[in-house]
């Protein structure tokens, strides 16, 4: 599915590149965008200020991308979002995590026991929790998480988690279709 | 001053705000941009979003108002909105002219007085050709609704529209600017423009192909959201265009002005070789 279509469950199309606004079109400059672009691209005031928090939650910072993508990974998975599911199994293998520890975090629980360290181990178990739990996270997740980590890196990982549950639901609301490039490249890794 | 009035005043922003009233028409003509017709969706601005932009437009700096379509004058309040907009800032009414019956020219006493031009399509000289492209019977209606308009004290344009303003006919064109002399309406109310290669006029080789850079930036209103120019939110194939999209957000109107500001100045200087086509 390109970029430019739409797949029989999307509620919409996403918007062609003849047709991109003007403040979408920086985005459409190599051609057609990611699905997500092109889906915001109906509300053009919305994608710039989108992508750029989307940016700095997501991408490179003070916190490792390995940590980074566990928590995508994990987040996604639990919310059931196929489509951030796929896309972020080619960002975790390119960052680094190996093939059981993207299957353990795309799978069912416990998915720690994928991870030998215990920071690792306990971001992960977090992550479950807040995706997967309404009201208060439970002590005990929360007290291994801050004996774990820093006060800064656990405000980082939050905004990471929840952004990422914020894309999993607009992609599965939307039935965006997972990309061309992504699908050839878990073709190639055995993984589709 | 304003921003926006800063920018109107260095000519980054144009100083007319443009209304689409609604979509729909009486006509069905060839090269119509926006694929107007009788049955076609409405996509009407309400009267009251329509005075609220304008008020706060005035604030912000603007100092007149379009109004086209579609038909505006197919709209039952249509003159009721003009006489709010022209107390406000002077106003210009895109028309066809060729729904001047008795009653709406009745209603048009409530514009008198008031700064209101309608401007009117009127293509050729003769009325086989001209209403070749906008329908039987049209020249004739206009020829009849321009000195009944003029009488009431409404301002009149006339609009001509061509494959190609440069390759015009010479003699034509002298042929109708005396009949448009002869019904009262000056040289200098008289604008002659391409036709847009969007809208109906996109499927065959009419008229040229434009882009952004091609238009003086004026921010222009519909029930879809505000674009860059009155001749952005087209209809070609039953869809909206949105390549000309500003923001979906209409109200409040400094949303969609801040962003055709910030996409006007990140023009590089120079791109002045725009159309003629106000
Ligand atoms: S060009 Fe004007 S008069 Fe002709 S169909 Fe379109 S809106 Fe109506």
């Amino acid at each position: 599915m390109s970029a430019a279509g739409t797949s029989a469950s999307s509620a919409v199309s996403l918007v062609p590149p003849d047709q991109a606004p003007l403040l979408a079109r920086p985005y459409y400059a190599g051609g057609a965008p990611s699905p997500i672009v092109g889906a915001l691209a109906h509300v053009p005031e919305l994608l710039g200020v989108t992508m750029a928090f989307v940016g700095a939650a997501l991408g490179e910072s003070f916190v490792s991308a390995r940590l980074k993508e566990i928590a995508i990974l994990r987040a996604s998975a639990v919310l059931g979002c196929h489509y951030c599911v796929q896309t972020h199994t080619v960002v975790a293998l390119d960052e680094g995590l190996d093939r059981a520890e993207v299957r353990a975090l795309c799978g069912e629980e416990p998915a720690q026991d994928a991870f030998g360290e215990d920071r690792e181990r306990a971001l992960v178990g977090w992550v479950q929790e807040l995706a997967g739990q309404r009201g208060p996270l439970d002590d005990d997740v929360q007290r291994r998480m801050t004996g774990c980590f820093s006060e800064p890196e656990i405000v980082e990982l939050t905004v990471v988690a929840t952004a990422t549950i914020m894309l999993n639901r607009f992609c599965t609301a939307l039935g965006l279709p997972v990309s061309d490039a992504t699908h050839a490249r878990l073709r190639a890794e055995g993984l589709a | 001053m304003t921003s926006t009035a800063e920018a109107i005043e260095d000519g980054v922003l144009g100083a007319r705000l443009w209304f689409y009233s609604n979509y729909h028409c009486n006509l069905t003509c060839t090269y119509c941009l926006t694929e107007s017709a009788p049955g076609v969706p409405r996509r009407e601005l309400s009267a009251p979003a329509i005075v609220a932009a304008a008020e706060e437009a005035a604030e912000m700096g603007f100092t007149a108002f379009g109004i086209t379509g579609g038909e505006p004058f197919l709209r039952e309040d249509l003159t009721r909105i003009v006489a709010r907009l022209a107390s406000i800032a002077p106003t210009l009414i895109l028309s066809n002219a060729t729904v001047f019956n008795a009653r709406r020219l009745r209603e048009l006493a409530a514009l008198e007085g008031l700064p209101v031009q309608v401007q009117i399509s009127l293509d050729r000289p003769d009325p086989d050709v001209n209403d070749e492209m906008r329908g039987p019977g049209n020249f004739a209606k206009v020829i009849d609704a321009i000195p009944k308009l003029l009488e009431r004290g409404i301002g009149v344009r006339i609009a001509t529209t061509v494959d190609d303003p440069e390759t015009a006919d010479p003699v034509e064109m002298e042929r109708l600017c005396e009949l448009h002399r002869s019904l009262g309406v000056p040289d200098c109310d008289h604008v002659v423009r391409p036709i847009i290669r969007r809208g109906r006029a996109s499927g065959g080789d009419l008229g040229r192909g434009v882009a952004f850079e091609d238009f003086e930036p004026e921010l222009t209103i519909t029930a879809d959201g505000a674009f860059s120019t009155p001749f952005g939110p087209t209809v070609t194939g039953g869809r909206l265009d949105t390549d000309l999209l500003v923001t979906r957000t209409t109200s409040p109107l400094r949303r969609p002005a801040a962003a055709l500001m910030q996409i006007a100045g990140e023009q590089s200087a120079g791109q002045d070789a725009r159309i003629g086509i106000r």
